[in-house]
């Protein structure tokens, strides 16, 4: 499959895509995941900031190998077909999962703010046609959406005012009081709310300026990153550790510290505005998989994006029990991890291999 | 092809809306808007719940519907609550949760808010409050002066620059300083005199049970302590050589700076006090001299002298309770590496050593020489 008539992709569009697919529903909880560490918790941000800069590296590295190849191709190539296709045929469960664990996620936390009344039947499915409207304009209206959600939701920052003012900068220090094992129990839970950068490996192909990609997607990862910094940031000034670590949506209760005359619950404008995030993580998500159920198979047709719509719905409205879908997604989130341990994988594969498969 | 299916599509869905089903949506008039809470003690196990919701129908005498049942847990209570009234209880618009003394001093005071706390249609502004005697009694008491109790005791308790004395708390700092291992809740408390409410002082937490009722000239203390910008008009009686004398000082701006010597064996505070304001009244010896700019800052030195003595008198007060209301052992936190727990507060406060440095300005004393 030859992309190379289909590099559409500027350097603001991989700024914001890096940016937006990161910002999901993981900075809601981040202050949350981390509040092993108590107070310390607040320079956790930059810390998983350096690590995305590190691994994101050797992701670039290998699909400048592969200019005009996505992961999914290269899998095959590096890997045999069989194998590749098998671990593809994983990656795109992994995604559809994944999605479905973002939108059962934010659903359940409509449900239980905005709309205490109603199922969330009909809000799904609104969610999944935008979904699928957006998809099917390809990457680049993926990109163009992301710079949107930006410029719509960054004003919601102003909402963490009262916070700010309320809150005692004292939290901050002392500055290294923690364990190792709290350490790794707050890297462990708060590494997620940072993933989607891993998916420049399947757009890569489309970017126009390949050599720089490195660069922008860098300037992407560091805007969600103080954006996730500074959350954390105010949540340890305003609460005490108690709440940190029981308050599960900190960024809902900062909103509801303050209000306009005209507005008494700002927490549930900031909520339902933060439908356009979730759309931004998971279009991306979703035109993944869609990538990968193309090379799966070998036709190309043109429903198999509203199958994947369908996958997704059964999965959030599926009749197992909470318990069931709880386990399923924690474990599609730790495979999560594996697709930044993937890159450096294959990049050892092609060093060994590399005679029998340079093009 | 594709427009025969958009037309198709267009004309189902404007026909197939009738088929829908009738939204169970209870309307506006059926909702019940708790305004009040009050939570009365009965026993260890039960509580007696109270609850003021607005009338709005014209037809109705009384201005506020207040229903009570006796429960042990907050939501069967709801229920119970729901099984007297007319409409559907909701949440979304409660102003404020009364505790009456004795539910403070005994009962399961944080369970029951943190119950609210957990509720999301409550939002984090709820003002709470203790009452003297029974909050069932201030809910269903007369104001024949006052449009409606729900608006009356919100009004009393809303933070305002205006009011005299106001230590307001919400449902936030309630939670917040009840699980914050340096600091001790302080309430507002309010006694029922007649047709009127008073805020008489303010209630003091240890752990989470009250402990000690303290006078309002104090809390104003607590409050300059916490850093708090905004504080109300300070009265003070001044013995300093020249007889008793009595003033008033609007405070406009008050800055809080206080060092710790970060030790916990052998605390020890340095607290710098400076406070701007005008002197809004002064009855005393010096009445006629103090229109002179030496004979004001000679004032301003017996103020500071006053109220040094003031804050450390009061500090130690807080000492032998064993309580810290303003959060004084978070200056020693900050410099402690491990868990910091409740325990260690009151070490550090049962051995802490104080030393108080006010700084008055009298920035004027009106246009009048």
């Amino acid at each position: 499959m030859s992309t190379a008539n289909l590099k559409m992709l500027n350097r603001y569009h991989v700024i914001f895509l890096a940016q937006s697919i990161m910002i999901g529903t993981g900075i809601l909880s981040l202050p949350q995941k981390l509040s092993a560490m108590g107070y310390t918790e607040w320079f956790m941000p930059v810390l998983f900031g350096v690590v995305a800069t590190l691994t994101l590296w050797p992701m670039v590295w290998l699909c400048s190998k592969y200019p005009n190849e996505n992961l999914f191709r290269i899998n095959e190539i590096l890997l045999g077909k069989v194998i590749g296709k098998v671990i593809n045929l994983f990656f795109v469960l992994q995604f559809i999962v994944f999605s479905a664990g973002i939108i059962s996620n934010y659903m359940h936390l409509i449900q239980s703010t905005a709309l205490q009344e109603q199922t969330i039947t009909l809000p799904v499915i609104c969610l999944l046609l935008l979904l699928v409207y957006i998809i099917s304009g390809g990457i680049k209206s993926i990109a163009r959406f992301c710079m949107m959600t930006f410029f719509i939701t960054i004003g919601m920052f102003y909402f963490t005012r009262w916070a700010i003012e309320k809150g005692e900068f004292s939290h901050l220090i002392p500055l290294f009081n923690f364990d190792w094992q709290e350490f790794f129990d707050a890297f462990k839970k708060g590494y997620l709310s940072i993933l989607g950068y891993e998916l420049i490996m399947f757009y890569f192909p489309y970017i126009i300026d390949q050599k720089k990609a490195y660069r922008h997607s860098l300037i992407g990862i560091w805007i969600s990153i103080f954006l996730c910094f500074f959350t954390t940031v105010v949540s340890v000034i305003y609460y005490s550790e108690w709440q940190l670590k029981n308050v599960e949506f900190s960024v809902l209760n900062l909103f509801k510290a303050g209000e306009f005359s005209f507005v008494e619950r700002i927490d549930i404008i900031g909520i339902t505005l933060w439908v356009f995030l979730i759309l931004s993580s998971i279009t991306a998500y979703v035109w993944c998989a869609k990538l990968g159920v193309d090379s799966l198979l070998k036709k190309k047709r043109n429903y198999q994006l509203f199958l994947l719509a369908a996958i997704i719905f059964l999965i959030v409205r599926m009749p197992f029990s909470r318990e069931f879908q709880e386990k399923l997604f924690t474990t599609s989130n730790y495979i999560g991890y594996m697709l930044i341990i993937w890159p450096i994988f294959l990049s050892v594969i092609y060093v060994v291999r590399k005679k029998k498969v340079q093009q | 092809m594709n427009r025969k299916l958009l037309g198709i599509s267009l004309i189902l869905l404007v026909l197939l809306v009738g088929c829908s089903r009738k939204e169970l949506k209870v309307p506006l008039e059926d909702v019940g808007m708790v305004g009040i809470m009050a939570f009365d003690y009965i026993d260890e196990k039960q509580m007696k719940i109270t609850v003021a919701i607005p009338q709005y129908s014209p037809e109705a005498q009384q201005k506020t519907q207040i229903f009570s049942v006796a429960t042990d847990l907050v939501s069967s209570g709801i229920v119970e609550i729901e099984k007297l009234s007319d409409k559907k209880i909701v949440f979304n618009q409660l102003r404020v949760v009364l505790i009456n003394e004795e539910f403070a001093r005994k009962g399961q005071v944080r369970k029951v808010i943190q119950h609210l706390y957990r509720n999301a249609e409550v939002g984090n502004k709820v003002l709470i409050a203790i009452a003297k005697d029974n909050a069932e009694t201030i809910l269903k008491g007369d104001y024949p002066d006052k449009p409606n109790i729900i608006f009356y005791i919100n009004d009393l308790l809303e933070p305002s620059i205006n009011t005299a004395f106001n230590p307001n708390t919400n449902l936030h700092d309630f939670i917040y300083t009840i699980s914050n291992p340096v600091t001790d809740t302080i309430l507002p408390y309010i006694e029922k005199l007649d047709d009127k409410l008073e805020i008489k002082g303010v209630a003091v937490f240890k752990g989470n049970h009250m402990e000690e009722l303290i006078k309002p000239e104090e809390a104003l203390i607590i409050q300059a302590l916490q850093g708090r910008k905004n504080l109300a008009p300070l009265h003070l009686d001044l013995h300093e050589g020249h007889g008793e004398e009595k003033l008033m000082i609007d405070l406009i701006e008050s800055t809080i700076k206080m060092r710790s010597n970060k030790s916990i064996e052998s605390p020890k505070l340095i607290i710098n006090l400076k406070i701007k304001g005008t002197l809004s009244e002064y009855k005393g010896a010096r009445e006629y001299e103090l229109n002179t700019v030496e004979s004001i800052s000679h004032l301003e030195k017996d103020i500071n002298k006053q109220l040094e003595e003031d804050i450390t008198k009061f500090l130690d007060k807080l000492k032998n309770m064993d309580v810290d209301p303003s959060g004084l052992s978070e200056k020693f936190r900050m410099y402690y590496d491990g868990k910091w727990t409740t325990k260690k507060t009151r070490e550090v406060i049962g051995k802490l050593k104080t030393e108080v440095h006010v700084e008055t300005s009298i920035i004027s004393t009106g246009t009048l020489k």
